[in-house]
């Protein structure tokens, strides 16, 4: 089956507005400055200092201040088509991109009864605890989640999704199951950054799900995808040591245990990708403690694999001040301990402030 | 800390005199038994019925009304701001939509006493026999 046109047909449907459809538009939008205080690259790179805020757009910030590489806007459109069926397409415009808008997401959803929803299109790969709304900034304490654990090159599929929603005593168990392809036919993190050459990177058979339990002040998420890579570097196609086809296998898993208690949060996420016999580990603790409008914060995210191996300290403030708007400070100390080429910015210390907004 | 006490208490004081009760209030001829446990799983979007089974439309105020924040802190034990993140995670994700939200105390009244499936909140002054109130908080 193929999907390639669905989110074009989804956001030409959305759009067009059939006159039936009440159309919604929400949005949200971040605008955040910074720069790098100190640090010192990676001379063999021919790499200045530098902080890598977010690896898969190369969000990148450096010595001078710049607002592009966590400032970002998103648009919502959804109409509701009436009995249960609703378009939904999202329009995203990131700073690191040059603020180009273009079509995130575009999906159908169906509810098929109270329980469960069926999506089909283009949405954002729910591997991590944050990526599904990594673009959000409103909805989370810091100015971006942990950089060190969102590395993945690829973030988005299509494909088709089932949602689920129970209630088991007074646990609220939630979650999806979902299958789909990424075909990106030039990948910004291994072609800019990595490669320095045009990178095809295509992720296939792509089967996952996500199991979610809440209870007043707990939150629990488990997380499991695997999926099938092939890569192409200046038209060629990559043989993989570990297989000796063009074709590797990759299996992601993850815990995360959140608390929300008396005004204290604590947030953690405990990750691994098995990929060509090793194993690349992430794990990110925070804690931060409410003060009526203000929300102190603390950091530690860790990647460690064989080569690369790097983490973040960061310290910081969410401040509520409007009813729909945050504001955010955070100073940020990446320790890049890579060995035998696989250093990724090398060390740096780099503050970073803004505003998160949703409508 | 006794300076702490003569600071934090005079605000205590009127915070308390500001905040009204909320009750909150269903269609007359809803039977429904609803303590605040299942009221939180409707306004959270975790629930669509009532424990009659019957579906269940929610109705919020909006931010700018006293008894939303009063509703949210006290029933949901959230601020205003938390429960504004917790939706946008859901909105931007497809997973979840917020409850309507109504403008003023006498919208969501009236709302409620034209609609069987509906359920909303405003402050206990402001009830008549148009609605059933079933909680107050």
């Amino acid at each position: 089956m193929k999907f390639g046109y669905l989110p074009v047909l989804v956001a030409a449907a959305v759009l067009s507005g059939t006159a039936s459809a009440e159309v919604n538009i929400s949005g949200f939008a971040s605008v955040v400055g910074g720069k790098v205080l100190s640090g010192n690259g990676v001379p063999e790179f021919g790499l200045g200092p530098t902080f890598l805020a977010n690896y898969p757009i190369v969000g990148v910030y450096e010595e001078d201040w710049t607002f592009k590489p966590d400032s970002k806007y998103g648009l919502q459109f959804s109409a509701d088509l009436t009995e249960g069926l609703t378009a939904t397409a999202q329009l995203v415009g990131r700073g690191a991109d040059d603020y180009d808008p273009a079509f995130e997401w575009a999906y159908l959803s169906y509810e098929l009864n109270e329980h469960w929803t069926l999506q089909a299109g283009k949405k954002r790969l729910p591997l991590y605890y944050y990526s599904d709304f990594f673009d959000v900034s409103y909805a989370y304490l810091w100015i971006r989640p942990a950089a060190d654990n969102y590395t993945w090159q690829i973030f988005n599929y299509t494909g088709i999704n089932a949602l689920f929603n129970y209630q088991l005593g007074e646990w609220a168990v939630s979650g999806n199951i979902y299958t789909g392809r990424e075909d990106d036919g030039k990948n910004k993190l291994l072609s800019d950054y990595f490669f320095r050459a045009p990178v095809r990177e295509i992720w296939e058979n792509i089967v996952g799900g996500v199991v979610s339990f809440n209870r007043d002040w707990l939150d629990l998420r488990l997380t499991y995808m695997t999926y099938e890579n092939r890569r192409f570097i200046d038209g060629q196609p990559r043989i993989w040591s570990s297989t000796g086809t063009d074709t590797r296998r990759g299996k992601f898993m993850g815990f995360s245990a959140n608390v929300d208690y008396n005004n204290w949060v604590l947030l953690s996420e405990l990750n691994r990708l098995e990929l060509d016999n090793s194993d690349l580990d992430t794990y990110m603790v925070s804690g931060g403690y409410r003060i009526g409008s203000w929300t102190p914060f603390v950091a530690y995210a860790d990647f460690d694999s064989t080569g690369e191996v790097h983490n973040t300290t960061s310290v910081g403030v969410r401040w509520d001040f409007h009813s729909s708007a945050a504001f955010k400070l955070q100073y940020d100390s990446v320790n890049d301990k890579g060995y035998d080429g696989g250093q990724v910015a090398g060390d740096s210390k780099a503050i970073t402030f803004g505003v998160d907004l949703v409508f | 800390m006794n300076w702490l006490k003569k600071a934090v208490l005079p605000l205590c004081l009127v915070s308390g005199l500001a905040s009204a009760e909320v009750a909150v209030i269903v269609h007359p001829s809803n039977n429904a038994t609803l303590d605040q446990a299942e009221i939180t799983r409707l306004f959270t979007g975790r629930g669509a019925t009532f424990s009659s089974g019957a579906k269940a439309t929610p109705l919020n105020l909006a931010d700018s009304a006293p008894a939303r924040g009063e509703f949210d802190s006290k029933v949901l034990g959230k601020s205003s701001s938390q429960m504004k993140a917790y939706w946008s995670k859901l909105v931007f994700t497809g997973k979840g939509t917020p409850p309507k939200e109504l403008g003023s105390v006498a919208e969501v009244k009236a709302a409620v006493a034209a609609d069987a499936s509906a359920i909303g909140y405003i402050d206990a002054a402001s009830v008549d026999a148009t609605v059933k109130v079933v909680a107050k908080f």
